[in-house]
């Protein structure tokens, strides 16, 4: 049974301009002492993903509205609000994307440090210090005794990510959520911070959740890689096999828009063109379908299951040999994924038809908006 | 030579951060306009405190026959209309404004947080009929809710610090429940939360101590208009009700009649309640610009 199995979750936020789809229904398994990456643009539901499962979404607007978190068997969407509060900490940590606002400024690090041990475990304060000495010193902060008396914003970027990592830790949680950690930091810091995160959850063999935009991250961090659009998942595959072998569109145009050295002179950068949809309206249809290339006509209307890539496979959920899963009713081929666009003779994106067109102007929504043209461009 | 490089290296190192408070303070020493007002405040705690040695006469006692004369070596401010030593009238005075105006704040302090904690910690129902309750309060102006509660409770020093305590309340809670909505999605609460730590230490440690900063700075600057307003209170009729207690605000209504004649007894109780006000006022904006951590330098 994987440690934590998250099903069709449905995630809904009630606010003054209406009802947000953050996250429509999505369904991932995380075996013990694996690391998963969740990647997609910004608010494409990853970190809502994830607030939902330790139950922190913002309150009284985000809600819960339907799908199953099975955290070692429990249901935490059904479990009362105290023992989901010891189970946060102990069981599941989560390290936040800015280092600078996640410590309290107000108290020092001894301070913060020790009622984090001490929410959990019945141990003195002596203890309780002495273990956050040892922490410090796992995650590399030099002269941790004196270290520990300090206030935050007395260490830089880089050292307050680690002192998080080492609160995260202090618990020895089964599993770790990592919404962005090395975002705010500089790339030298952000690889040191990578690493000591790498090192440390593989030794005790602590299950992560990576979340991150940076598809250079995930390559070297993770297992496994759901790829998120619109709060869906898109697409699912062995960290491997979706560089190797990318077929959503969303994902060839992720790994389009990366820069990299290797590309030859004749291989031009294919950004994304337009924004991602706007989750007040209910989703009809792929969220995708208005910036793809790919599209056909069924794309506006119908939301593509995950299946498996090749059809009728046997699913696996986990582990090294998990199943390249998309959602996409035409998806790019192996050539097209390496070229970065339709390589059809004659085929042309379709156009929304008049039906989507008129629901939507019925809505009061120029269908226009977010709509990205694409010209006659086949084999040239 | 290398001695002075290393010097001027060391010198031109900014200074350690050594914690919020001591940098506030750090800063507010810098703050010329602060340190007048602390110096203000200064005098008027000495003076209330040493009263009773610095005033030659009783403020109490008086001598019908030398009633009324302007200021002299024997009388430094004069004396009024009972020939009691003003001098010594406004020392006393300080001791009621600053201990009344001082217990006035606390207590509006006191009900200001228990309401806005409870409305910004419980959110949803509980925090809109406190605030709707706080919005009525709010719509009566401070002095008229303070002389509509003093005509309830009766005359009496206690009852002044309740009225004008309770008038203040309004203002703490809102400000109070403004910083800790602010709080409840700030980074770190949302991190404090994510690690297992009780909703009820959230808010007592994690919370309002992150809240404090804007509640000092207005207590202070109410402490001004809480002189002003017992002041006030006391020039109403409204005041401890004893005539031989030394008022500000009751001197001011029993010099009025003598404007023309003494003006010296409305000028130095008047003056009194000025600088004391202007003290405080000063020090609450010192204190603003030091502890905002915007404006660090």
């Amino acid at each position: 049974m994987a440690l934590l199995s998250v099903s069709d979750l449905i995630v809904r936020f009630r606010t003054h301009d209406g009802l947000i789809h953050a996250v429509n229904g999505v369904s991932f398994d995380l075996d013990e002492g694996e690391t998963l990456g969740l990647v997609g643009e910004s608010g494409c539901g990853k970190s809502v993903t994830n607030l939902a499962v330790l139950r922190l979404l913002p309150q009284p607007a985000g809600r819960i509205e339907g799908g199953a978190v099975y955290f070692e068997g429990a249901d935490l969407t059904q479990v009362s609000e105290s023992s989901m509060r010891e189970l946060r900490g102990r069981d599941i940590a989560m390290i936040f994307q800015d280092p600078m606002t996640s410590l309290n400024p107000v108290l020092t690090i001894e301070e913060q440090m020790v009622e984090t041990i001490r929410a959990h475990r019945e141990v003195s304060k002596a203890a309780a210090r002495t273990r956050a000495i040892e922490l410090l010193e796992m995650v590399g902060i030099p002269k941790p005794e004196t270290r520990l008396r300090a206030f935050p914003h007395q260490f830089s970027g880089g050292m307050r990510q680690r002192v998080m990592i080492a609160m995260a830790l202090a618990l020895e949680p089964k599993l770790l959520i990592a919404d962005e950690p090395t975002t705010a930091l500089d790339v030298t810091i952000q690889a040191q911070v990578l690493d000591l995160l790498r090192k440390l959850t593989a030794e005790r063999s602590t299950s992560v959740i990576l979340i991150t935009h940076d598809l250079g991250v995930v390559a070297g961090m993770t297992q496994r890689i759901n790829v998120m659009y619109a709060g869906f998942i898109v697409e699912t595959a062995t960290t491997p096999d979706l560089f190797a072998r990318p077929r959503h569109p969303y994902t060839v145009g992720l790994l389009h828009s990366i820069p990299r050295l290797d590309a030859g002179d004749d291989e031009p950068l294919i950004p994304i063109e337009g924004v991602p949809p706007d989750l007040r309206r209910a989703p009809v249809g792929c969220p995708f379908a208005p910036r793809c290339a790919w599209r056909i006509e069924r794309c506006w209307t119908e939301m593509p299951p995950l299946e498996p890539l090749i059809a009728g496979e046997r699913v696996t959920t986990t582990g090294p040999a998990a199943t390249h899963q998309l959602a996409c009713w035409n998806y790019a081929t192996a050539v097209e994924a390496s070229t970065g666009q339709p390589l059809r003779d004659g085929f042309v994106a379709a156009p929304p038809p008049a039906t989507v067109i008129e629901a939507l102007a019925a809505a009061g929504v120029d269908p226009g908006a977010g709509l990205v043209e694409f010209g006659q461009e086949g084999r040239s | 030579m290398a001695d002075q490089t290393t010097a001027v290296i060391v010198r031109s190192t900014p200074r350690a951060s050594r914690g919020l408070w001591r940098d506030a303070l750090r800063r507010l020493r810098r703050n010329g306009p602060a340190i007048f007002g602390l110096i203000c405040i200064a005098i008027f705690i000495l003076g209330a405190v040493l009263a009773p040695v610095i005033a030659q006469y009783d403020p109490t006692i008086g001598n019908l026959a030398s009633g009324k004369q302007g200021p002299s070596l024997a009388h430094p401010m004069g004396t009024d209309l009972l020939g009691r030593d003003e001098f010594s009238r406004v020392l006393y005075g300080a001791r009621i404004s600053l201990t009344v105006g001082v217990v006035a704040v606390l207590v509006g302090l006191a009900f200001g947080t228990v309401i806005g904690a409870i409305a910004g910690g419980a959110g949803g129902k509980v925090d809109a009929l406190l605030m709707r309750i706080t919005d009525v309060l709010l719509a009566v102006p401070g002095i008229l809710l303070a002389i509509g509660i003093v005509a309830w409770l009766g005359h009496g020093q206690i009852q002044i610090m309740l009225a004008v305590g309770i008038s203040y309340a309004p203002i703490f809670a809102r400000l109070l429940r403004g910083s800790l909505l602010a709080l409840r999605e700030a980074e770190f609460v949302v991190a404090a939360r994510s690690i297992g730590t009780p909703g009820h230490r959230i808010l007592v440690r994690h919370m309002l101590p992150n809240a404090l900063t804007p509640l000092i700075v207005q207590a202070t600057l109410a402490l001004a208009t809480a002189i002003i307003d017992v002041a006030g209170l006391g020039f109403l009729g409204l005041g401890p009700g004893d005539p031989r207690i030394a008022e500000w605000g009751e001197m001011l209504t029993d010099s009025a009649r003598f404007l023309q004649s003494a003006p010296y007894l409305i000028f130095f109780p008047g003056a009194a309640i000025v600088i004391s006000a202007v003290g405080f006022n000063l020090l609450g904006d010192g204190l603003r610009e030091s502890l905002d951590p915007r404006l660090k330098r």
